[in-house]
């Protein structure tokens, strides 16, 4: 040992880019200056949110003066409605993406035998990120409108006798736009957790005599919690600020938060627009509070990225 | 070639002189054509004018304007945002860098007196057609304020509705004035008509429409006070839940692919909508309305920064301004969009004399008696009204309903 310690002490010196970088403990530097970015980066905007709701604007321009004025007004205008109608979607829309993501992770992650195939559909997930949002949703209006594809096809079928309409330009079109666009992130965290997942553990439940339920509920979920909260919080977040497919397939009658926003920014009304955000990111706060409250009963939620790193 | 044919140049050059000029002026043309933001038609024009304004005031081929008067424009083109303009021209100042703005008439209320937009000088001696420009266009209140002239009228018209015409059994010929209480009312175009999402246009228009009818009391249709504004968005409040609107559109290709598709009935859209409709489904497919109340007027005028007047690029600006009072402008924007404008008799006498077909000739004269028709009749607009606040805030109401 002393020899190995003397051969320490005369070793070659190590390049001083290096020795920097070691003396970079995460307790002395790096996370104090962590917080410090963080905070400049995104909790010093947040704050400036929150104070420009309590101003005004005339006439196009910003008045500094504090009011309450802003605030009152998201009752009087009904912007709460597009608030309450806003997390009543992505409420639903989260649970349906879980619902139908899970069994697809699953069977992807442990069903799907072909490394090609599974390839194949990793890669045919990663579309909607690759095409513009709005480009991707406009098709669907041709294929959903009264003189669209589907109608089409159910009058000439004789399934109706006049075409549906709320096939567009309802809560069901906007569903289903928001659907396909939210499903590749759902599924990607819970493949991912399900992937890591060792086959043994699975076959040892097997072997034990756990049934296929028992499996999946005392086996599989629980280690796949840290991907499920994942998706779940990679899915409601952005849900809560959609707009392309409300303004496209909702035809104004489904207004979100998101398109409320963005008619202020399109008068200026920054407080407006500033108020709205700041409702957003309480209710986000409150969602994610109560899901961490929920799952940390059964998990780590900082075993999703113990997760990662494995 | 002799000496006696050709004129002798009253100056003499050597050979390596010449040389020498032409390299220079090769190398010059060759570093001005790879800076950014001169275009080569630009620099072969002298110093191009740069504007900013929306997409509907532009040629669709600049080079014409460039041949014509020896001026580039170097345009960047915007939607009809009047935030969005706003924003750019007080927040980000754009007349820094901008010469000109092109947008519809109304927002030199608040950019003429605060300074953002310069006076214009109807006596500069680049501004020719001035006189001659009737006053209706040239002094209309959406190009002046304070008594001040800040704009020259551009392009305009009357926006109201497109229609087809088989739907509410009306003349195909377009010719009748149809009401507007089919649009808002009509039972046979219950559930498939379409409202612009643009409060300024769809509330004026409810505004004028229940105005006329004596079920509303307001001086100005566009500019409502919240009592008044409370009303037309409650009775927009009640068609929507009557099932009477469709959609709520908001966008220029929203309305030609809901007029293409035969989504709607009736749609307030703007005119160059049901053009490109007709492209789609033939010829009068689709009309766009002569009106029983009146029409959202709006107009596009052309305003000087006030630092442009500062740079040493002012005659081309006013060359500019002129052009846009021209018959050649004026004729195009017929052609190309169906827009009327001022001096509409130059732009008919350009066509005869460039030798346009007789359909397109007889469509100019078509434009501007079908604007002159509709100015008859009542029209309203207010581009930055003064209780826009309010009027947003019940068109919001709307909305969330």
């Amino acid at each position: 040992m002393a020899a190995i310690l003397d051969h320490q002490e005369v070793g070659p010196r190590r390049p001083f880019l290096q020795r920097a970088l070691d003396r970079l403990a995460p307790s002395k530097l790096m996370v104090p200056g962590f917080l410090l970015a963080w905070s400049l980066l995104v909790i010093v905007p947040l704050v400036v949110i929150v104070l420009f709701s309590f101003l005004q604007v005339r006439q196009f321009r910003v008045v500094y003066e504090p009011t309450l004025a802003t605030w009152l007004s998201l009752i009087d205008s009904g912007r709460w409605m597009a608030v309450v109608r806003t997390l009543r979607i992505a409420i639903t829309l989260t649970i349906l993406e879980f619902l139908l993501a899970f069994p697809f992770a699953l069977w992807l992650a442990k069903g799907c035998r072909s490394k090609t195939f599974k390839a194949a559909v990793i890669t045919l997930l990663t579309i909607p990120f690759f095409l513009d949002a709005a480009s991707r949703i406009i098709v669907w209006r041709s294929i959903l409108g009264t003189n669209g594809a589907i109608n089409t096809a159910l009058v000439w079928l004789g399934v109706v006798d006049q075409p549906v309409e709320w096939l567009l330009y309802s809560e069901f079109a906007v569903h289903f736009g928001l659907l396909g666009t939210h499903f590749p992130t759902m599924v990607f965290p819970i493949f991912m957790s399900i992937a890591l997942i060792d086959d043994d553990f699975i076959q040892a439940s097997s072997d034990l005599g756990g049934s296929p339920a028992q499996t999946l509920f005392n086996v599989i979920v629980p280690l796949a919690l840290p991907g499920i909260v994942a998706g779940v919080v990679f899915t409601l977040v952005p849900l809560m600020a959609a707009f392309v497919e409300p303004q496209l397939l909702g035809g104004g009658f489904v207004d979100l938060l998101g398109n409320s926003v963005n008619s202020a920014l399109q008068q200026l009304k920054y407080p407006t627009a500033a108020a709205l955000s700041t409702l957003v990111i309480l209710l986000l706060g409150i969602c994610l509070a109560a899901l961490i409250l929920v799952a940390r009963r059964r998990t780590d939620i900082a075993a999703m990225f113990v997760a990662m790193r494995r | 070639m002799t000496d006696g044919k050709i004129a002798k140049p009253d100056f003499d050059m050597s050979r390596r002189d010449f040389m020498s000029t032409v390299l220079s002026v090769s190398a010059l043309g060759a570093a001005a054509s790879i800076m950014p933001g001169i275009s080569q038609q630009a620099w072969a024009a002298g110093q191009a004018v740069k504007g900013y304004g929306v997409t509907t005031a532009q040629l669709k081929d600049w080079s014409i304007m460039t041949k014509s008067t020896g001026v580039g424009i170097d345009y960047t083109p915007t939607n009809a945002d009047i935030g969005v303009f706003m924003r750019d021209v007080m927040g980000n100042n754009l007349g820094a860098t901008h010469d000109i703005f092109i947008f519809d008439g109304g927002s030199e209320d608040i950019l003429g007196p605060e300074g953002f937009f310069a006076e214009i000088d109807e006596k500069h001696p680049q501004l020719t057609l001035w006189e001659r420009t009737p006053d209706s266009w040239k002094r209309a209140a959406y190009l002046r304020a304070n008594d001040k002239q800040y704009g020259v009228p551009v392009i305009g018209n009357g926006d109201c509705f497109g229609y087809f015409p088989a739907a509410i059994d009306a003349n195909p010929n377009g010719m009748d004035e149809i009401p507007w209480t089919t649009f808002f009312e009509g039972e046979k175009v219950k559930g498939r008509v379409a409202i612009d999402r643009s409060w300024l246009q769809s509330m004026s228009e409810t505004a004028n429409f229940l105005k006329h009818h004596g079920r509303l009391d307001v001086e100005d249709p566009a500019d409502l006070p919240a009592e008044k504004a409370r009303v037309v968005a409650d009775y927009l409040v009640e068609r929507k839940k009557a099932g009477h609107f469709r959609t709520i559109f908001s966008a220029f290709e929203e309305q030609v692919q809901l007029l293409s598709n035969k989504e709607v009935d009736m749609i307030n859209c703007w005119e160059p909508a049901t053009k490109e409709a007709n492209n789609a489904l033939g010829p009068n497919a689709t009309i766009y309305a002569f009106t029983v109340e009146g029409y959202y007027l709006w107009g596009h005028g052309a305003n000087v920064a006030t630092a442009a007047m500062q740079r040493d690029n002012v005659d081309n600006i006013y060359k500019l301004l002129n052009y846009f009072l021209g018959g050649e402008y004026r004729a195009y924007q017929a052609k190309e969009r169906g827009y009327a404008g001022p001096n509409m008799d130059l732009g008919v006498q350009y066509a005869i004399d460039h030798g346009w077909s007789q359909a397109d000739i007889d469509n100019l004269k078509w434009t501007d008696e079908k604007v002159k028709r509709k100015f008859q009749k009542p029209f309203y607009c207010k581009v930055v009204p003064e209780n826009a606040a309010v009027m947003e805030e019940e068109w919001q109401r709307f909305l969330n309903a």
